[in-house]
This record gives C-alpha cells, structure tokens and sequence, in this order.
C-alpha cells in the first residue's frame, strides 16, 4: 500500500527530504568512486606494483602539461557526445546500443563534404557538421521506426546495424576513399576551411587536438537538456519512457515519441562522428572511434540519462581514460587496472540497493527520533533504533 | 507442521509492531492486535491506513521494523511466505495469483503435491482437492482450468490451496472486490464453516456492510495505528466510518433528477473481435448530456473493452460511436479527446498516471502542447507547476508539492490527480471506470459529488463499476452487460436492489431486445416509435421485496 507522510508532511519538510535525498545520492557517488579507488589500489599492491607512484600519474597526470589537459578535452568531447545520444533513447526507455553506426555514419557524411565539396570558410564547417547529424539521425531512424512500427526488438537492430555500418566503413576507407598513393589507410586530409578550429588557436595555449568542438558539445547538451525538460516532444519522450501505457491513454503518439528519440540520439552520435573527422583526425581513419561508443552508454548511465549529468560523467570518465595512458607511460602498472577501477563504478552506481540502504537507515533514524519525541508509549520502538543505529 | 502452537495463546498477535519503509514511510506504528483461534476478525481502514501492510506482517511478505510477532501464541520471525505458510498461516491476495494453464486441482496441490519420487499423482490431487472442496463447502471443478473458469471460483480455488496446505490462520485480501452479491454470500457462508471449524480468519475490506455480516470483531486502523477493536454487533456502519476517518462521514449523495439535454454519446451496433479478452457483440445505446449512465456487470464481461473502445484505446470492429457530432470510432485517442472525451481507466497504476513523473506532468499529458502551457514549441515550467497548484487546490489532493512523484501518493489521493486531469479538460462525455476502486471513504465521497456536478454541468457520464451500490446511488439509467452483450436496461434507478441486478448480471434474467433498444433511432430491428425516457420495466419486483435496505449509499 502506498501510504505516505508527504500527505502530511508541509511543503518544507518535503523539501528538506529531498534535499538529503540529493546530498546521499552526491556523497553515495564520490563514496563510490573512492571504494574503486581503493580496490585498484589493493589490486595493485596484490600484484607487487607501487601503487602511489601509479596513482600520481592516474590523477594528477592529466593535469600536468597543457597538451595532456587538451588530450582529455578532446576525448571527453567525443564521449560525451556519445553518452549524450544515448541518453535520450534512454529517456523513451529505447536500448539503443547503435551509437557506433550512427557515429560511422556521421563520420562518413562529414568527411565525404569536407573532402570533395567546395564550400566557403564558415559553411565548410556547418556544412559537414550537419551533413554527419542527418546521417546519424538517418541511422538512427531505421531501428527506431523498426521498432516502433513492426515491434522489432531495438537492441538487436541497432547491433546488426552497427555490425552492416562498420562493415560499409572498412570497405569504404580501404578502398573507394583511401588515399591515393598513400601505403597507410585512411581517407584524403579534408579541406583545412572544414577543420574545427583548435583550441590553441584561441588561447594561444598548446592544447593539443582539442578544438571547439567542445564548446560545441557543451552547447549541445544544454540543448539536449533544454529539449527533454522544456519542449513538447521532450515531455512526450519523457512521459513514453515512463509508462508508454499512460501516455498513449493521454494521446501521445508513442511510436513518434521513440522515433524522435532515435533520431535526436543518433544527430548527437553523427555529431560525434564529425567531431572525430574535423577536428580530432582530420580524415577519415579505420576504427575511427575505437571503443567509445560503448563507453558512452555507461556515461549515460553513470549520469542517470540527465543531459547536464552526461557532461561531468563523460569529463570524470576520460579523465581516467586520459590518466590511464599516462600512468601506463610513467609506471609499470597498465591501462587495465583503469578498467578495472570502471568497472567496480559501474558496478557499484548500478547497484541502486546502496543509497537505497542508506537512506532506509536515515529514515529509520528518523522515525526513531519522531518516535521518542512522540511519548512514552514508543521507548521500545524507539531504544531499538537506538541500538540498530548503534551497531 | 503446525505442532508448535500453543493452544492457549492468540492465533495471531503483534506487540507494538511497527514498520518503516525505506523511504520514510510509517505504514505501521506501534500495533497490538490479538486474534483468538476461531474468531472472523474483520480489520478495517481507509487506504493508506496500514491494514494491508500489517497483513503482509502477518503473512511475511514484510519484516516488522520492531516490535513482536506471534503465531499459534508464540513469538516469530517470519522470513517469508513459505515460514508463514509452514505456521499455519494462508493469504488470499487481491490479485488471484494462481497459474492459469493449470487446473484447479493443480493449483490447489502446487507446491505440496502428492505423490513419490517427484512424480506428480495427479488423481490423488483431484481427489484431495474434491474432499476440501466438500468439507470447506467451497464448490470447485477440480479438473477445470484456471484461465476458463469464473473469478469466483478462482478465489475458491485460492482458499483451498491454503486449506491444502493446513492453513489454520486464513487471511482474505478484499476478497469481495470481484464478487456478485450471490457470490460473495456463498463465500461468506464458507467462511463461517471454516471458522466454526476452528479457522482463524483475518478480513480485510472496506465494505463496512459486509464487515457487519461477515465478522465477529473489527479491528480499525487509521493512519497506520490501531484505532481499536470493537465487537461486530456493537457497531453500525456509521461508527465503522467515523471511527475509520475519525470524524462522521455517510456516503450518501443527494442529486436532483437528471436534466438531460440532447444525446451526446450514440452506439451504434458496436462489435469488437479481441485476440484476447472478452469480444463485444452488436451494443446499441445512448448517453444524453447531463446523465449518468451506469454499466453494471460482473467484471470481465466487457466493460473494459467498451470503455477503452470508447476512450480510442481500442478500435471496434464494427458499428459507428458518435460523440456529439464527430464520428469518433476511426480517431486515435488524441482525436478523441478532441472530440471530447474524458476517460478515468479502470487501472490507474497501468495507464491513469506515470507513476516516477511529478504531479504536475501527470495533469497535463493531455494539454502539454497547447497553450497556456506550451507556446512557440516551448514547453513553460512556470504555466505547469501554476496549473498543477490550481488542480491540487481544486481537487483537494494533499500533497505538499506539485514536483512529488505520483508513485507517493495514496489510492485515493492518485485517483484524485487523474479524475482532476480528466474532470478539468470539460468533458462532453466522461467514461469514469472503477472511478472509486481502493480509494478510501473520503476520496470515494468526493469523487462520487464530482462526477455527480460534471452530469448537471451537462456531462454525459458512462459511469463502470463493479461496485453495484456505486452505481446504484449515482446512476440515472442503469445497463447490465454479459458476456458482451447488453443484458438488461433499467430507465429508472429508484426502487432497483442490488439483488435485483445481480440477476442480470448473472444471466438468470435478461431484457428483450426492443426493450434495451426502445427509443434509439434507427438501430437494426427496433421499430423505431417506442416510448420516451422513462418506460424502464418494473418487473423486478416481487423477488426484491423486503431487500430494499441496500445499504450505505441508498439515493435519497
């Protein structure tokens, strides 16, 4: 029975439930990150490594010169554009796991207008940016419609898709778009009006490969965030993936609602795969994105699917990532014991049962505390809360 | 299994038992019950006030946060149903939670069944649930299958699963929520055999009237405390509701006559063909604005086909639905509400509400992209939270902020948010199903004069319910459905019982054809000059006499 004392609880106290409820959720996270922490550290010290010395570089190192600090820029940029359009097929309650179609395909798209179309300076950049999200959206589209319209199963089209996409990608780098005369594979180097611009041209600080294409992703989950809670279609985005029951009775078009979904999600990836070719590459490269696709839905996990979330998600994520090169360079310890440190995260965020644990124990604190104060006939209630809380 | 009760000691008690959710929430604060062995223990309480959360104490579906739970006199710690069930302890739930592939037989048996080695002896089951069936008096087809057989005998099916499994302690979950009158009078006359047989029965419900009948003592909750306990014939349903909602509270609703104004809603030969559930067959009626038209009919029989049909859920297969001017059978749910249809769903966890989403975007999924909530594409947090505080207010849901999640709120104060939803878009036709299913008195009262003010706003209201005294007090015309059919078609309310009804429902009686027909124009069949309004048959008189006193919310 759903009885509650928010019915008889004052707008204040609501309030002040809920405030605790975000600084458990808050402390919950960093705690989480730090018992990671301390597992990789254990690991290390099991397996005879100098774990001070390799945590050093996991999390200052980054920091440390301007060009590492732009390394991570560039990869956060990328990644969270991932976490991002997985987010919000997320939001319709869709497993979209087509991220790394969406993003080839973006890529593709991008690369073909920078390389072969003449465009003047401004439009050489918008040109292909856009030319990347309509066929992100396009990849997108195809499962999301299958899904909504025929009822096939979303995470087994977007995989099989992926499957086709990379397939199309290797074929079309290897060959039809490969450099002529060039012994490596890649594509031409796109025309330098179409490039991001980098971020050392701005501030005049060396950062490396990251361009404002992290401005540009920063805009983009502001956007993101603007269209989930302010819009129209967000609502319905929202309200399908909370019960599509209800917002069918309400006269949502549910099958549109995942659609968009689908389609905003794959722009984003698109968006990601332009991003990689104007501004991190420049030109097309096999295995463009290596293992970012994936890693972007456990950034959208991470944040809860909240668009402004996915962004501190994706900077802590690559963070590591970043970290993890370095310590690999400076130490003995390799990138695995950063798997392994994301992994026990993922783990640990994904196990709801933890703040859930706390929080039941604050609010038995409480109940014991209200118990007390409510008279004598709850001291027996109230002395046992005592001694759980003791324990 | 049962040998370490003490015969002297209460079958079940609590000390000062209390439970705290995880989210704060004190179901239960500090409860003493004690029921003696042999004794039909009724508990009462509005929703939300703890009653089916100490039953789930009992039954071990919960852990008591503190306090003591004893069973066959002495104390327990029950880890779950199967160390309630091994103390003697049987829970009827709500939901029937039976396999419906499976027999009645091996329903009754699973878990416990007879038979060596792992081999199932499947006459030995049929024979073992025959004999229960004889001696709870508890009618049974042993080798029926759950899927096709009757609610009834489903919950039938589901007490002698727990005699099976030597229950000694029967707790019974609003049981009668699903009954007829016949059927719920059978139960009861089982239920007192099992008790004079030394079963302990516990009896959750909010029926005061059945309380009366069935129980000995009533235990009442509110607000997750034990009110008290008050012997059965020492009480009347009035001192029930008052000590339930602490102050007097009666259901009766006074309304005037129907003023009714031109048809609003006209059914024209609807048929439905369902893969699964019930199938409509050629349904033909009128709701004319201010009036409400009740749907009675035991549940199952296609109402919720209808109302979904007519809601745009669902699309009939044949026949026209008119709603006003538009012709609304080929529209999606958006067109229909357009054409202005409101619909309270009979289930309002599965469609009425989003239960993670706030308050304020539960009352709008209607209306969220026309201003003054939405303008330019932009959705305005502002305007929602404004229409969300007006509907609170109006709607008297308690609550202390617009932005709490739906799942938070009690039955009646969720149901509240979606007949506020409904209600506030000024619906010509309201299809308000189930409208006060779990909701307690309070909330029942309050929705029962609002739907009564939307009819003389001019409302056209198809009232559904499965409660027959619900539809008694509101209804100015009353239809009975079976089995997809339209059985029975009362123009007048005053003077029907429940009984009288109930026949209908059960099949034992039925209209003719141009009576339920009588004054629609051109349906197939009718001649089409048949009387006005108000020539309802009479002809359930003699076998209503002396039942007249059809309880809490007789219409004045």
């Amino acid at each position: 029975m759903t009885t509650t004392l928010i019915e008889s609880e004052d707008r204040r106290e609501y309030k002040a439930t809920r405030r605790r409820g975000l600084v458990v959720d808050l402390s919950m996270t960093l705690a989480t990150i730090l018992a990671a922490l301390v597992i990789g550290f254990l690991v290390m010290l099991a397996t005879g490594k100098d774990p001070i010395a390799a945590y050093e570089a996991l999390l200052t190192g980054p920091l440390e010169r301007s060009f590492r600090v732009g390394r991570w820029l560039e990869d956060a940029t990328t990644l969270t554009l991932l976490g991002l359009s997985v987010a919000i097929p997320f939001r319709a309650r869709q497993i979209s796991l087509g991220a790394e179609s969406q993003l080839y395909a973006g890529a593709l798209a991008a690369a073909t207008v920078a390389i072969f179309l003449p465009l003047p300076p401004v439009a050489a950049v918008i040109v292909p940016m856009a030319a990347a999200a309509a066929a992100g959206a396009g990849m997108g589209f195809v499962p999301g419609s299958m899904k909504a319209r025929l009822g096939a199963n979303e995470i087994v089209a977007t995989l099989m898709l992926n499957a086709i996409v990379v397939r199309v990608y290797d074929y079309l780098v290897n060959g039809p778009l490969k450099e002529p005369g060039s012994s490596a594979v890649h594509s031409e180097p796109i025309q330098p009006d179409s490039a991001l611009t980098p971020l050392t041209e701005w501030l005049g600080i060396p950062f490396g490969r990251a361009n404002v294409g992290f401005l540009l992703m920063l805009l983009t989950a502001v956007a993101l965030w603007l269209l989930i809670t302010r819009t129209p279609l967000g609502y319905r985005i929202r309200m399908t993936g909370s019960n599509p029951h209800f917002a069918e009775y309400g006269g949502i078009r549910v099958p549109r609602a995942i659609e968009w979904s689908f389609v905003i999600g794959g722009a984003v990836a698109g968006l990601a795969g332009a991003h990689l070719v104007q501004g991190v590459y420049g030109r097309l490269e096999p295995g463009l994105a290596g293992s970012l696709a994936f890693e972007g839905i456990v950034v959208a996990l991470l944040a809860r699917n909240n668009p402004l979330v996915v962004v501190v998600a994706g900077l802590f994520y690559s963070y590591l990532r970043a970290g993890g090169d370095i310590m690999e360079q400076q130490t003995d310890v390799g990138t695995e014991i950063v798997v392994v440190i994301q992994a026990v995260i993922v783990l640990l965020v994904t196990a709801q049962a933890l703040p859930d644990l706390l929080k039941r124990r604050l609010a038995r604190r409480q109940a014991g505390t209200s118990h007390k104060r409510s008279g004598t006939s709850d001291k027996r209630t109230g002395a046992s809360h005592g001694k759980a809380d003791a324990r | 299994m049962n040998e370490s009760w003490d015969p002297a000691g209460p079958a079940v008690a609590t000390r000062a038992v209390t439970k705290t959710y995880a989210n704060g929430v004190r179901a239960v604060r500090g409860v003493d019950l004690d029921v003696p062995a042999g004794e039909i223990r009724a508990v009462v309480g509005e929703n939300g006030a703890g009653k089916s959360t100490l039953m789930k104490l009992c039954y071990g579906l919960e852990q008591p946060t503190s306090g003591e739970l004893l069973i066959g006199g002495r104390p327990r710690v029950l880890r779950g149903p199967a160390s309630a069930i091994a103390l003697g302890v049987g829970m009827v739930h709500q939901n029937l939670m039976l396999v419906p592939s499976f027999t009645v037989a091996q329903n009754v048996v699973l878990g416990v069944e007879p038979g060596r080695r792992g081999r199932l002896d499947g006459r030995a089951a049929v024979e073992a649930t025959a004999r229960l069936a004889e001696e709870a008096g508890l009618a049974v087809d042993p080798l029926a299958r759950v899927e096709e057989v009757s609610v009834g005998m489903r919950q039938r099916a589901e007490i002698l699963k727990a005699l099976h499994r030597r229950a000694r302690v029967l707790i019974l979950d609003e049981p009668t929520a699903v009954l007829t009158p016949q059927e719920t009078e059978d139960l009861f006359a089982a239920v007192r055999r099992l008790r004079d047989g030394g079963m302990t029965v516990l009896f959750i419900s909010h029926k005061l009237r059945e309380v009366r009948e069935i129980s000995d003592k009533v235990s009442v909750m509110r607000a997750g405390a034990l009110v008290g306990t008050v012997t059965t014939a020492d009480t009347t349903e009035r001192s029930l509701a008052a000590m339930m909602v602490g102050r007097e509270m009666s259901l009766d609703v006074t309304r005037a006559p129907a003023r009714r104004a031109g048809t609003t809603l006209r059914v024209r030969g609807l048929a439905y063909a369902a893969p699964t559930g019930q199938p409509l067959h050629g349904l033909d009626f009128d709701v004319a604005a201010g009036e409400i038209v009740g749907v009675a009919g035991i549940e199952g029989n296609g109402q919720t086909e209808l109302a979904e049909i007519l809601a745009g859920l669902r699309r009939p297969g044949a026949g026209t639905v008119r709603v006003g001017d538009t012709d609304t059978a080929g529209l999606d749910v958006a067109g229909h509400r357009r054409a202005g249809v409101g619909y309270v769903p009979e289930d309002r966890l599965h469609d009425g509400a989003a239960l993670d989403e706030s308050i304020a975007d539960n009352l709008v999924v209607d209306r969220h992209d026309r201003p003054p909530l939405a303008r330019r594409g932009i959705l305005r947090p502002a305007a929602v939270r404004a229409h969300a505080e007006r509907l609170i207010e109006d709607y008297a849901i308690r609550t202390p902020d617009p932005s709490v999640p739906v799942r938070a709120l009690s039955g009646g104060n969720m149901q509240k948010v979606v007949v506020a939803r409904e209600l506030s878009a000024g619906p010509r036709l309201l299809i308000a199903s189930q409208v006060t299913r779990g909701v307690d008195i309070g909330a029942m009262r309050f929705m029962y004069e609002r739907l009564v003010a939307a009819r003389d706003e001019g409302a056209a209201v198809l009232l559904i319910s499965a409660d027959l005294t619900e539809l008694l007090a509101l209804s100015d015309r009353l239809l009975v459905l079976k089995d997809g059919r339209l059985v029975g078609r009362f123009d007048d309310t005053t003077g029907l019982t429940e009984k009288g009804v109930g026949l209908y429902m059960l099949g034992v009686e039925h209209h003719e054809r141009a009576h339920l027909t009588a004054g629609l124009d051109d349906t197939a069949g009718s001649d089409g000059t048949a009387g006005p309004d108000n020539t309802g048959p009479r002809d359930t008189g003699p076998r209503d006499a002396g039942s007249g006193d059809s309880g809490k919310a007789t219409p004045e």
